[in-house]
């Protein structure tokens, strides 16, 4: 279907809950599939139990895998019914997994350093990506923005990978005062002619600032998108994004699930436009 | 145990079928189900030329059901028949298409281009799609539209043919027996109930459509109910539509008189919830002695009538 290991659908057991600060937990799985075959920037549709409410699952980013163990991990803030529903799950109880699905990031241009931009939780595939970024001898550096210090959760993964975390905070309590977009404009200024990759994943006008700065930089740049989801794979046609390719004519309604959750940002309409970089040409 | 059902002509190995526009074309599921567990699956609704459906938000989520305004967005039928029927033929499950249009004509016309292509069981006939401007539940809405249209499907194909009812009109059973009369196999039975969604911050709807359709357990009842009158006002087959998620659910339907049952919502909450079904299902005929489940279409004991007494005013 997607050409990234075939989806498995499974009644998975909770291994472990990590409980964070606030509303912040982490949640392992056993699921062999996911476990094995998932990549960074993939997902999870995931439930509590079989009660019909909330009737859908949800779509969770994978933060990290064990294929030795067949386990995955997904990093949650329980804010929603869905999401409070796993997050009171204790070891041995069971929740609805169908994974892995959906596109996952594809690797930074050779020799460029990849840099991820994360808003809250959007920081659950930078994890992941830091690793495979690792594994093929990659440089990345990660730029992580949220309200306050708290909303900055799993720093410290990072800090183990050797990837650098830059901090920013609207309330100034951890890192740069302010939006996240600031030191990342700095970072770029910086890095001169040397060649970077964006990555972005978080709530959707960081994602459009970002993709406006990669437009502006005529930097590649992909992003994580995060619509409502009903089935994640391409069947209820209700998480639809407006993408317009190089080329085409006018924008046309695709599936974030099959054909994203990545997506380069030049081929989407972002809110507020008519049309996307790549079909005005400039991009 | 026998598990098969015949409706309109179709034979199904089992009486579960995937809801058009919950199961894609049904390719969608390769790789995470096992097509061949289906009894049927109806395909998401087909017009002439692809189409890009409703701006978004299309679903939110409301007490146990989903509300949707998806609009139809589809590859047309053309597509369909090239590359989606071909692939859907390696699999043991009878593939019904849902027929869309914005007219008579294009409904006939759709029709006939099915007609001709290999691997088609029957047409189920879209009168009630509450999400689209043209066409829609207008034809499922007027009778007389609805006699018109299933006599224009009629008149082209020899394919089962099948309306989908609305349950957004006063009393189905006139729907159904206009359908019936205009040359209909079978009835499907219900559509989604039309409904709004209203964010109170913004005080919009929370669809881009505006309204949109409901299905999921929230309307289960009002379907197993309208499926008893219809199944009561004609003598074509019933297929049973609305929230089933369990054996339980389907076994509700068949009671009420639905020969075969449509599962939605749950495709998208459960891939895996057909298998429990039917475990469900045998492991109740086991339990009340039922050789074929034939015998159970219909055996409501509704106090003051009996299983075959008449119509309930």
């Amino acid at each position: 279907m997607i050409g990234h290991g075939m989806p498995s659908n499974r009644v998975a057991p909770l291994v472990r809950s990590r409980r964070l600060e606030g509303p912040y937990v982490i949640l392992t799985f056993e699921h062999p599939e996911v476990g094995r075959e998932a990549r960074a920037g993939q997902f999870v549709m995931m439930k509590a139990g079989t009660s019909a409410d909330p009737p859908l699952r949800r779509p969770f980013s994978i933060l990290e895998t064990d294929p030795d163990a067949g386990t995955f991990s997904v990093f949650l803030k329980a804010v929603g019914q869905g999401s409070r529903g796993l997050s009171a799950l204790h070891p041995g109880d069971v929740a609805q997994c169908l994974g892995p699905l959906g596109r996952p990031f594809a690797a930074p241009e050779e020799g460029a350093e990849a840099i991820m931009v994360a808003g809250g939780y959007g920081i659950a595939p930078f994890l992941m990506f830091s690793r495979e970024l690792m594994r093929a001898s990659k440089t990345g550096r990660v730029f992580y923005g949220g309200r306050s210090a708290s909303d900055l959760q799993v720093r410290e993964c990072f800090d183990a990978l050797g990837v650098a975390v830059v901090a920013a905070t609207e309330d100034g309590t951890l890192g740069h005062r302010g939006r996240v977009t600031a030191p990342l404009e700095a970072h770029l200024d910086s890095m001169g002619d040397r060649p970077a990759s964006l990555f972005a994943c978080g709530p959707g006008a960081m994602l459009q600032a970002v993709a406006s700065i990669a437009r502006r930089r005529g930097l590649p740049c992909q992003v994580s998108l995060d619509p409502w989801m009903g089935c994640g794979i391409g069947t209820c046609l209700g998480c639809v994004v407006r993408l317009q390719g190089r080329g085409e004519e006018r924008p046309k309604y695709r599936c974030a699930c099959t054909e994203g959750p990545v997506f380069d940002a030049r081929v989407v309409v972002w809110e507020g436009e008519t049309t996307s970089a790549a079909a005005s040409g400039d991009a | 145990m026998d598990l098969s059902v015949d409706v309109g002509g179709i034979r199904l190995k089992n009486p579960l079928i995937a809801a058009s526009g919950t199961f894609g074309y049904g390719v969608e599921y390769e790789g995470i189900l096992d097509l061949a567990i289906l009894g049927g699956l109806v395909s998401k609704g087909l017009y002439l030329e692809p189409r890009d459906g409703c701006p978004t938000p299309r679903i939110v989520e409301t007490p146990s059901g989903l509300l949707n305004a998806i609009g139809l967005q589809g590859v047309g039928v053309r597509h369909f028949v090239t590359d989606v029927l071909p692939r859907l033929a390696a699999y043991d499950t009878a593939v019904l298409v849902n027929v869309c249009g914005d007219t008579v004509d294009e409904y006939a016309e759709v029709s006939r281009i099915l007609d001709q292509a290999p691997g088609v069981a029957g047409l189920e006939i879209n009168i009630s799609c509450p999400n689209v401007k043209k066409g829609g539940m207008a034809f499922g809405s007027d009778p007389r539209m609805t006699h018109e249209v299933v006599a224009a499907v009629r008149r082209v194909t020899r394919l089962p043919v099948i309306p989908k009812l609305s349950p957004n009109v006063t009393d189905i059973t006139t729907f159904a027996r206009a359908a019936a009369e205009a040359g209909a196999d079978a009835l499907s039975c219900i559509n989604t109930l039309l409904g709004l969604a209203i964010d109170v911050e913004t005080r919009r709807p929370r669809l881009g459509f505006g309204t949109g359709g409901l299905s999921g357990p929230a309307i289960r009842p009002v379907a197993v109910r309208m499926t008893w009158q219809v199944a009561r006002a004609v003598t074509i087959p019933v297929l049973g539509i609305g929230g089933i998620t369990s054996a339980e659910d389907a076994l509700e339907f068949l009671i009420a008189g639905a020969r075969a049952v449509q599962v939605g919502t749950a495709n998208f909450v459960d891939p895996g919830v057909y298998g429990r079904i039917l475990a469900g299902i045998e492991d109740y005929m086991q339990r009340h002695r039922i050789a074929s489940l034939g015998s159970l279409v219909g055996s409501l004991e509704y106090p003051g009538l009996g299983p075959d007494s008449e119509r309930p005013a």
